[in-house]
């Protein structure tokens, strides 16, 4: 009965696009798990007995220490930001952002090249002052460096959710708690840090995801974890089954420590009891203060973006610039495939969201479930379910043609569609989160009364919520471009014939050991991602004026 | 209504996007390998035949899966990739076909190409042993055999066992020497490693110019770029370093880029066209040169660089032992804890 009077607030028409959109993404998820029910494949035990501890303790510890610092460093720098008004604050508050455009695999390679023996440091000191220093205080290719590049390359994600958050709580339980004559410090570890701790949590398993399913770094690093074991069961022996357990194994150990954060915080929750809140107010820093969180922020910023950024272009100048017209070409794909489908992204993201609005709770949470489905398995594990997926649709049509004679000949494997469909199975989850916050924000006061007015839900729709929810849509657009500019397996996997990004070029020459050529694709790379990063965060601020 | 129409339009632009027009003389080329010089000997070759050429680049494992998930739909016709690991894991996957061809099994030397005429190479590296100059005597080196002894303790840099490269190495003593003696050898090695393996072949020969260690084991080619790199502080580590090929008991372990015919090619006779091109004296010398190799073709001369490393004496098997005992070598790293 509950479930006849949802649909009826809603319309056939959004449940049925929403219905197939959902199949659509269940698919290509459902062709890998569907691997753990046949039997255990021959690798199995060779994997289990020889591997699987010294994998699971390797990615244990990244995922771990990857997750709490960033979540330290991303809730600390947030507080900075929110509370206190110091020179420079303004550009920090996005500068903060904008080591997100670059790729970790990118930032291993461009550490590693830096400090390495031939590197730019090691080598100047060597030639200025004979000065040789031990290897072992510079080693990027370990457990240690690898936990470096994903903090500082990947804490804007705790830092962006923490200081939207703390933008939205009340001054008065800051001011009464300095008038109590607690310190500063004493204030954000007894108070600022428990009430963000959902937000922080939410960004830092953020972050734990990427590093557990990423490749590039591990790889080039030599590390061993589950996602090496993966590729190395899988293309390595031929093995999908024995992969998919590892890849399940691998989701099982961010969901139980996911739970786990959830039992330690139990039900807590924290909340207003006015709703009229006077937002914080930001104090003004002086003297030693004022420097001390210069230092801090200016330091985070200079290591996590401006250093390897600068390294880039001085590559990019030894390497002569590259084939400049190459680049711009590779530029211009990336462009155009990450921006139409990201629009292709938003526009299902959208229907899928305006049709949880209109469900019970039970439904939209599920739906909210599915959608950030393919986020959560490693990259690579999807292009197979796609491609599985795109070769049994294209038996249909292969039937259906022999079947009424027809003599187009549809062929949808290998070709962009197919990368495309991959992108949205993989990023439908960003999309979906952005629009559902815009609903939150919008609320479903004017929702409800235009329907009470006599509009009908596509009407309203159209002519109500779509212009309040655009400037969600644009950050949604944003959020997954930038995404998809980065994105690595699914590309080099899926994509068609004599088709390359930014992201693969670069990879291809880093990996193949020519650094110098990756320079400038990197960059570029970068800059796209930077000014998807600035148009996202001076929207925002246009709005707050 | 107005939607509606926006939508068949839209719908019908993807489907125009998804469908392949087929050109009337093409091939199809799936390839590992992403030298700007073999885009011109790609262009010469469709001057000469017309026949264009796509290509779709890709990890090489990873190339293999997707040709082996598309099945008989695949429109691949030719797999370039490194190592005869891989060669012949593709083989074992049966998304090879075998290929009947005078001209190529003149240009392509019997031991270096398939049994069954399955893949052919294409192009030959040496994996060696690099030496600190200053802190080693050539005549110290022997065979690989002497890299497990005692008085390399600490010394020897080496990259993962996830790496083909060493997995084919493993198992070309598996074939030599037998299962029982490369675990021995194996186990000898990873007790004399300076550190962890970490990084590629590049990190092992840096390292032995930082003093990590005296010896690192690495692929010809790769020190063929690193003196040709654009960092001046690459080129001084490369000249630092001297180059043994290990003798001894049964010489240099030698491996190949190589190509196979996919099983279900559509174009299959441009694929044969283009393999033949490749291993021809035409292409064979800008081929090979573009990434510092050795040309299979008996009819090059290697370039000028890998000449002045000096002659060697390959390993006397046929590269076709290498995949049959890949897996076995896998799992002898793992028993070993070679990381």
């Amino acid at each position: 009965m509950q479930l006849l009077k949802n649909i009826k607030k809603g319309s056939p028409g959004w449940f049925l696009l929403t219905a197939v959109i959902i199949v659509l993404l269940l698919i290509p998820n459902f062709n890998i798990i569907i691997n753990l029910f046949g039997e255990a494949g021959e690798n199995w035990e060779h994997v289990k007995n020889y591997l699987l501890i010294n994998y699971f303790q390797n990615s244990l510890i990244l995922v771990l220490a990857s997750g709490f610092l960033t979540a330290f460093l991303g809730a600390v720098l947030a507080w900075i930001i929110a509370a206190y008004d110091f020179p420079g604050r303004d550009f920090l508050s996005w500068g903060l952002i904008l080591p997100l455009a670059i790729p970790p695999y990118i930032g291993a390679y461009v550490y590693q090249g830096m400090f390495s023996y031939t590197g730019v440091l090691q080598t100047f000191l060597r030639n200025s002052f004979e000065l040789s220093l031990n290897q072992s205080y510079f080693d990027f290719m370990n457990l240690r460096g690898a936990i470096f590049i994903y903090t500082i390359f990947l804490f804007p994600y705790v830092f962006l959710m923490t200081k939207a958050f703390l933008a939205k709580q009340s001054a008065s339980l800051l001011e009464s708690s300095r008038l109590l004559g607690k310190s500063d410090s004493t204030i954000f570890l007894k108070i600022i840090l428990p009430l963000s701790r959902g937000a922080v949590v939410a960004g830092s398993s953020l972050v734990m995801m990427e590093v557990l399913n990423d490749y590039g770094v591990v790889k080039y690093f030599g590390i061993s974890t589950f996602t090496t074991a993966i590729f190395k069961s899988w293309f390595g022996m031929g093995d999908l089954a024995t992969s998919v357990r590892l890849a399940l194994m691998a989701m099982l150990v961010i969901f139980v420590l996911l739970f786990a954060e959830k039992m330690l915080r139990g039900g807590r929750k924290y909340s207003y009891s006015t709703s009229n809140i006077r937002p914080l107010s930001r104090r003004k820093l002086e003297g030693s203060k004022k420097i001390m969180a210069q230092l801090f922020s200016y330091g985070v910023f200079f290591f996590a973006f401006l250093l390897p950024t600068v390294q880039l272009i001085y590559w990019s100048f030894l390497s002569r610039g590259g084939e400049l017209m190459e680049t711009l070409y590779f530029g211009l794909t990336s462009f155009l495939t990450g921006g139409g489908a990201a629009v292709l992204i938003l526009t299902g993201a959208v229907i899928v969201a305006t049709t949880a609005r209109m469900s019970s709770g039970f439904i939209s949470n599920l739906l909210a479930r599915i959608t950030i489905l393919g986020y959560s398995i490693p990259g690579a594990v999807i292009a197979v379910g796609i491609l599985l997926f795109m070769l049994q649709l294209d038996q249909v049509f292969a039937f259906l043609q022999s079947g009424f004679g027809i003599e187009a000949n549809i062929v949808l494997s290998s070709t962009l569609l197919m990368l495309i469909f991959a992108y949205t199975v993989r990023f439908m989850g960003i999309a979906f989160n952005s629009v559902n916050s815009g609903y939150e924000k919008i609320g479903e006061n004017y929702f409800e009364a235009a329907r009470t007015l006599g509009k009908g839900v596509t009407e309203t729709f159209f002519k109500v919520d779509l212009p309040m929810l655009k400037p969600a849509l644009m950050s949604g657009f944003l959020l997954v471009f930038i995404e998809i500019m980065k994105e690595l397996p699914l590309t080099m996997i899926l994509r068609p014939f004599n088709f390359d990004t930014l992201a693969t070029k670069a990879f291809e020459y880093a990996s193949d050991e020519m650094i110098y050529r990756a320079a400038d694709l990197s960059l570029l790379l970068i800059l796209f991602s930077a000014v998807a990063i600035y148009l996202i965060t001076h929207r925002r601020k246009r709005r707050e004026k | 209504m107005k939607k509606l129409i926006t939508i068949t339009i839209l719908i019908s632009v993807l489907i125009g996007l998804g469908t392949v027009a087929y050109a009337a003389e093409e091939v199809n080329l799936y390839t590992n390998r992403h030298y700007d010089t073999d885009e011109e000997i790609l262009d010469r070759f469709t001057e000469e035949t017309g026949i264009e050429v796509n290509v779709l680049k890709g990890d090489s494992d990873q190339l293999i899966e997707r040709i082996a998930r598309e099945g008989k739909n695949s429109p691949a016709d030719l797999l370039i990739t490194a190592d005869a690991g891989r060669l012949h894991r593709a083989k074992k996957r049966e998304i090879l076909q075998s290929v009947e061809s005078e001209v190529l099994n003149e240009n392509v030397p019997a031991n270096l190409r398939e049994q069954g005429n399955y893949w052919f190479g294409l192009t030959v590296r040496g994996r060696v042993i690099v030496y600190s100059k200053e802190r080693v005597d050539p005549a110290e080196l022997g065979g690989y055999a002497d890299l497990s002894s005692d008085k390399w303790q600490d010394e020897i840099l080496v990259r993962s066992s996830s790496n083909i490269y060493n997995q084919s190495l493993l198992a070309s003593l598996v074939s030599i020497y037998g299962e029982d003696w490369a675990e021995d050898w194996a186990a000898g090695v990873v007790d004399n490693m300076a550190r962890k393996p970490q990084g590629n072949d590049r990190a092992q020969a840096t390292a032995v110019a930082a003093g990590e260690g005296d010896l690192a084991i690495m692929n010809t080619y790769y020190l063929g770029k690193m003196l040709n790199s654009d960092n001046p502080a690459e080129v001084e580590v490369a000249e630092n370093v001297g180059i043994h090929f290990p003798d001894g008991e049964n010489g240099t372990h030698i491996n190949v880029s190589g190509a196979g015919v996919v099983k279900n090619a559509p174009n299959r006779e441009n694929a044969v066209k283009l393999l033949e091109y490749l291993s021809s004296a035409s292409a064979q010398k800008f081929f090979a040169s573009a990434n510092y190799e050795y040309p299979v073709n008996p009819d090059v001369e290697a370039s000028e660089l890998l000449q002045s490393w000096g002659d060697f004496e390959p390993q006397n098997i046929n590269l076709t032992e290498l995949g049959i005992h890949n897996e076995t070598a896998v799992k002898i790293f793992n028993r070993v804890g070679w990381q």
